[in-house]
């Protein structure tokens, strides 16, 4: 299991590597959207805010009503936030939930595609 | 866990299960289903598919209550089987589905090129397929997605046109049931023959499974699937019976491909035609999309899952939606087109459509009975009663069904002889055996070349650089 520390470490450096990428922040620039992430196992959440394509703020807790709920073992939240697993094989195994729309289902998984294409 | 900000509600999931479903081949499946049976108790069998269908949504129900997301077909297929069938599956109703568009292309270019007249008729058709279907694409390419409001405003407009129109007719013509009951042509036989076409009718209202991540409670999409079907059900119902008494018997035996625009013309004359072709390019536009949207997005999520070679997880740099995918699809769809409108065989594809569906109803039936079996005592929000009941009489009936449409002969209004419905089953046979070989040839190929891209990759989160 994941603590919250090493989710919150993890998403440190995912809001680096996605705000520092020209490609994505383009393909997102219209992309405005409140992510609540909730660890099934540890019951921790978390919220991010992206404006604009640029991950403003991430914080441990649920706060706000979001756009997108993505619900995950902590293992497998933190591991998508370094970039070292796949989110759409876990998705269509049924480990990986979201709620959301489909659009934003296909942007939520192309942050990964484009930074890490080898995951 | 909070709520989502922005929920469907009943009413979508409804119109957006409808929606899909209407499309312009409906209205000559309709007139197929007349001509099985006896025009005027068209009815009989539209509201008999509808009910099988009503309960084959139900599978669909229990399905997406337990695996209520957008891969919910390869996902309750793969947990009731493996993952090998849930491909050949799951490859076989996507691409085989995308095939309709030949047919609903075809006569959407056939009411334009009836209505304008640019070259001639076989060019005009080549045009208005070939625009119908870069139109869809791009739409598709620029992400521009139909909001809820005006899938209702679409669908629930198209519907009471509909009723209205059948309204219309009937307190202007005469229907005599009495004499139609007399027809040599009414027998158990040809009420469930002309059911088995009837199921064509519904095609596409299970595509609104994928819904259920915008959705509070899952059991929604049920309830609107259920809903869906009876709304088509009776608009169905009578705007079929409708249609056929509008038409005289010269127009009927003509064998016309879009009974629908002359009927239109009969009733309000050239103000009919025009309402008629409006609502058509509607039906056509908005079920292609819908099918290309969903299509394209499980295309894109196989490339993504190392099922279809990675080019197919492309994304567009601007607009971020599966453009090779969505190109491909497109790609395939003109080239069904084409042969629909070299060979003329619009109605080989209805039929292949509405086997499909008797094909997949079973599947779903399968699985629920399979992880029933499997996982008990996980909880379904909501399960069918009656036990094993309902699904056993839907893999029979859509068996039934499925091989009914099989052994049949197609024939024009006048009896004569179409094609010989085996072909169907050759087509999709040999299409099944395609996919299996690529699920058990390619497939394994692509994954052991992900894992050792994978592997070769060195793992970014601390403590586990050599993982």
């Amino acid at each position: 299991m994941a603590t919250s520390q090493e989710i919150l470490e993890a998403l440190a450096d995912y809001q680096v590597q996605c705000n520092e990428n020209k490609r994505l922040r383009k393909m997102q620039r219209d992309w405005s959207k409140l992510l609540h992430f909730t660890a099934d196992d540890t019951k921790d959440e978390f919220t991010m805010d992206v404006v604009k394509g640029e991950i403003v703020s991430f914080r441990a807790g649920a706060e706000g009503a979001p756009d997108i709920i993505v619900s995950a073992k902590s293992e497998d939240l933190c591991d998508m936030f370094w970039g070292d697993l796949n989110p759409s094989q876990k998705y269509l195994q049924g480990e990986i939930r979201v709620k959301a729309s489909q659009e934003d289902v296909v942007r939520l998984d192309a942050i990964t595609m484009i930074i890490w294409p080898d995951a | 866990m909070g709520e989502l900000k922005k929920v469907l509600k009943l009413r979508t999931i409804i119109s957006t299960s409808a929606g899909m479903a209407i499309a312009t081949s409906c209205y000559l499946a309709g007139i197929q289903v007349a001509t099985i049976l006896v025009g005027e108790l068209a009815w009989i069998s539209i509201l008999l598919a509808g009910f099988l269908c009503l309960l084959s949504s139900m599978c669909f129900s229990e399905l997406t209550s337990l695996y209520p997301t957008a891969a919910g077909i390869k996902l309750y297929i793969q947990h009731a089987f493996n993952e090998r069938t849930s491909i050949i599956i799951g490859m076989f109703y996507v691409v085989l589905g995308i095939a309709m568009v030949g047919a609903e292309s075809y006569l959407l270019a056939s009411v334009l090129s009836g209505t304008f007249v640019l070259f001639d008729p076989f060019y005009d058709k080549l045009f208005w397929m070939l625009a119908f279907i870069l139109l869809v694409v791009f739409i598709n390419l620029r992400g521009v997605y139909i909001t809820g409001v005006m899938q209702d405003i679409l669908t629930y407009v198209m519907v009471g046109f509909m009723i209205a129109v059948s309204v219309y007719t009937f307190a202007t013509h005469e229907v005599n049931l009495a004499v139609a009951v007399q027809n040599t042509k009414f027998t158990l036989s040809s009420v469930i023959q002309a059911a088995g076409v009837g199921v064509f009718l519904y095609v596409g209202y299970e595509w609104v499974a994928p819904l259920a991540e915008e959705t509070t409670d899952y059991r929604l999409i049920g309830k609107g699937m259920m809903w869906a079907i009876g709304l088509l059900s009776v608009t169905y119902a009578l705007f079929i019976t409708a249609m056929y008494t509008g038409l005289t018997r010269e127009q009927l035996a003509g064998g016309t491909p879009i009974p629908h625009i002359v009927f239109g013309g009969n009733l309000f004359g050239t103000a009919g035609t025009v309402t008629f072709i409006g609502m058509s390019i509607l039906a056509s536009v908005t079920s292609f999309n819908s099918g290309l949207l969903n299509t394209s997005r499980f295309s894109y999520a196989m490339g993504r899952d190392n099922v279809l070679p990675r080019i197919f997880s492309r994304l567009h740099p601007k607009y971020a939606t599966p453009w090779v995918a969505i190109l491909f699809l497109g790609a395939l769809a003109i080239a069904i087109s084409l042969a629909t409108l070299l060979t003329g065989k619009y109605l080989f594809l209805i039929l292949m459509a509405a086997a499909l569906e008797c094909f997949i109803y079973v599947v779903a039936a399968l699985c629920v009975i399979r992880l029933r079996r499997k996982n008990p005592d996980t909880v379904r929000a909501f399960k069918i009663p009656l036990g094993y009941t309902v699904p056993v009489f839907v893999i029979i009936v859509f068996t039934g069904l499925m091989i009914g449409i099989f052994a049949d002969v197609s024939r024009d209004y006048a009896g004569n002889e179409i094609f010989r419905n085996y072909w169907v089953a050759v087509i999709m046979g040999a299409f099944m055996i395609l996919t299996a070989l690529y699920a058990i040839v390619v497939v394994p190929f692509l994954k052991k070349k992900a894992e050792e891209r994978s592997r070769a990759r060195v793992k970014r989160r601390p403590g586990r650089a050599d993982a």
